[in-house]
């Protein structure tokens, strides 16, 4: 039988959503790739023909909760006062546009997120992290920093964004405010970092 | 006014009385750790206000708990002395290298400077500013705190919420808004994380004081710590500040013409407090008025019987600086920040009756020594000792002649320091834990009467409130 594209993105999705399911309801660990094979009525083997692992289909939820929020900021509502508040705003919103996938971020930080991570197009890794790169490399451009931005420059705060990440996947303490302070203080060092870049639009700072 | 390491050592007195050689040894062991402590990297543009306001108090603390060590080293043989340097160079290298959450640090930072040393009037300066500088909060930050605390965005829990803070408070910053019943009211927001941080930045001070354990002085300043904890623990729960403010409110009439703000409890939590907005002025605004000597007095007054009723309230306020006090047009006093209240109870109010009672005689002398200096029996045994206690009360007692009192003669607060001086110096530090607290409080409201330059009968004001106390219990 032919598989057409339409049917193709149907099971993806229908994979997708089964693992939002399970993973809501049976965690990380509780669930394998067989469970959600078997959920989705495909065979395992086939499951693998969509994604190679169980953290690429995590990676795919989070791209997909994350792009959400990214067209939801871009609106422009969110907006702050200065630069180091609107990054704070797009990773704190995003961090929360995640709250319900929290128990699959921590693997999928290991594998897919990792900055060691080998480069594949066909996983949503590399969407996640080219969509908030570009992002933030626009609220940047935007106050006024002279373009193009040095590569070493999105490199450092995408350690510090996964760093902020991590640590909000395993933060217990109440509305994660441990994780709230953190990202107020890695804003700061970063937006300061970027003054060396010369002409940050930067209202709260300007001396 | 910024300042930086090499004029904080400068600051520090000199050695007097022990050993040369001694005293140099411990100097230079002192420079090294604070030229180490100096090669940090320079703060950058931005961050530099947030990093000088947390360092310049981090480094009040390591030069006050510094110099409080220095008389460790003077008394140590050789192989202790090479063990407690070791131990407090490691110990201010963690200190100092302590978590992004710097607003702990400064309270800690003032409590450290607020122990029984001599503060030098520029380092007094500096931490009346702190008071008015903690890291800034932006609106997205301040938006998240409240809905977390008052479960709704200020935009929906308040028929008004101005964007910009404008005031900081020392854990936070305050931001004015108006209630949907039409209030106009002062929403202090903490900044985040800071109360659960106060015990690990405590294990961490217990690290800096592990060389105190050689000193004989051990147990005060383990009691002395624990005090400044607890008294920290319930500075940063916002809802024991709000029944300090009920407790306060409750012992002023409007005759007094003193107010404390009234508390909306519905809109406070532990790390969020809304109280009623008082308009006026700090103190620094309202001398620029050029105020006239009888406004000085009557301001004066009022602050001088808030002291005086708070202390007999027994909720005697322990932190009254001058960003505590606001002076309003119509010439009322408002009183601002109960966050620091010492709450007197037993052992507290048989100690106040001790002193009351030194304020007309020596009589009770004897008994203070044994129960507020804690005096050991080599202690009373030591002329040198009695005499420097017995000076801390002449001291005070200098205010308390008949008629008022010009406390813009800074003499009288020189003397006090030089005395403070004297007592760190001897060692002569041990006593009950309230006296760390009721010292920093004396000393800062005498340096606010000192700023404002007012006359006050003292004595007067004294006796009335110690009646008024008689006649309500």
């Amino acid at each position: 039988m032919r598989v057409t594209l339409q049917t193709k993105t149907a099971t993806k999705e229908r994979i997708v959503d089964t693992a939002s399911k399970l993973f809501a309801r049976r965690g990380w660990e509780g669930t394998t790739t067989r469970d959600l094979a078997l959920a989705a009525g495909i065979a395992t083997g086939t499951l693998f023909n969509y994604f190679q692992s169980k953290e690429a289909i995590a990676a795919e939820l989070i791209a997909a909760a994350l792009s959400r929020w990214q067209r939801e900021f871009a609106d422009g509502e969110q907006r702050g006062q200065s630069l180091e508040e609107d990054i704070f705003a797009l990773v704190w919103g995003g961090l929360k546009s995640l709250r319900d996938l929290r128990p699959v971020l921590s693997p999928a930080l290991d594998t897919v997120l990792s900055p060691l991570a080998r480069s594949s197009p066909a996983c949503a890794g590399d969407a996640i992290r080219a969509g908030h790169l570009e992002a933030v490399e626009r609220l940047i451009l935007d106050s006024g920093v002279p373009g193009p931005l040095p590569a070493l420059t999105m490199q450092i705060y995408w350690t510090l964004y996964l760093g902020i990440v991590s640590y909000w996947a395993a933060d217990d303490s109440p509305h994660q405010e441990d994780t709230l302070a953190l990202l107020d203080q890695t804003t700061k060092l970063f937006t300061a970092s970027l003054r060396g870049l010369k002409g940050v639009g930067n209202e709260h700072e300007s001396e | 006014m910024n300042m930086n390491l090499s004029e904080l050592m400068a600051a520090l007195p000199t050695e007097q009385g022990d050993a040369q050689d001694e005293g140099a040894f411990a100097n230079e062991q002192l420079r090294q750790i604070f030229a180490d402590l100096a090669l940090r990297p320079a703060p950058v543009h931005s961050l530099h206000r947030l990093w000088s306001t947390g360092e310049l108090s981090v480094q009040i603390a390591l030069a006050s708990l510094a110099l409080w060590m220095r008389s460790w080293f003077a008394t140590a043989d050789m192989r202790k002395r090479r063990a407690i340097e070791t131990n407090l160079r490691l110990a201010l290298k963690t200190f100092h290298r302590l978590g992004y959450l710097r607003g702990a640090m400064i309270k800690i930072g003032q409590a450290a400077a607020s122990l029984p040393n001599l503060l030098p009037a520029a380092i007094a300066d500096t931490l009346d500013k702190l008071h008015f500088e903690a890291p800034p909060m932006h609106y997205t930050l301040i938006r998240e705190m409240l809905t977390n605390e008052l479960g709704g965005d200020p935009d929906e829990v308040f028929s008004r919420f101005d964007k910009e803070a404008f005031a900081a408070a020392s854990l936070g910053q305050v931001h004015r808004a108006k209630l949907k019943t039409g209030e106009e009211v002062a929403v202090k927001v903490q900044y985040p994380a800071i109360a659960r941080t106060i015990d690990a930045d405590f294990r961490n001070l217990s690290a800096l004081l592990f060389p105190a354990r050689f000193s004989r002085d051990w147990e005060s300043i383990e009691q002395s710590f624990a005090e400044i904890q607890r008294t920290l623990k319930q500075e940063v729960d916002y809802v024991e500040e709000a029944e300090n403010l009920r407790r306060a409110a409750s012992l002023f009439t409007g005759e007094d013409e003193i107010v404390v703000p009234k508390v909306y409890g519905e809109y406070s939590t532990k790390r969020v407090l809304t109280m009623e907005y008082l308009p006026g002025m700090h103190l620094n605004e309202f001398l620029t008025t050029d105020p006239s000597q009888e406004a000085r007095n009557a301001f004066g007054t009022k602050i001088h019987i808030a002291w005086w009723r708070m202390y007999y309230g027994d909720i005697h306020h322990a932190d009254p600086h001058a960003g505590n006090y606001l002076f309003l047009n119509d010439g009322r006093l408002g009183l601002l920040d109960f966050g620091c209240v010492q709450r007197y109870g037993a052992e507290e109010r048989e100690l106040r009756a001790i002193t009351d009672k030194l304020a007309n005689g020596w009589d009770a002398f004897p008994e203070f020594l044994r129960l507020g200096a804690r005096a050991s029996a080599k202690d009373l045994a030591n002329p040198e000792y009695v005499k420097t206690i017995r000076e801390g009360f002449v001291w005070m007692a200098e205010t308390m002649a008949e008629g008022p009192f010009d406390f813009g003669d800074g003499r009288h607060l020189q003397a006090g320091i030089g005395w403070f001086s004297r007592l760190l110096r001897k060692r002569y530090t041990q006593g009950h834990p309230t006296y760390l607290y009721f010292f920093r409080s004396v000393f800062g409201l005498k340096a606010v009467l000192y700023r404002l330059r007012a006359h006050v009968d003292v004595r007067a004001l004294m006796e009335q409130e110690q009646r008024a106390a008689t006649e309500a219990h």
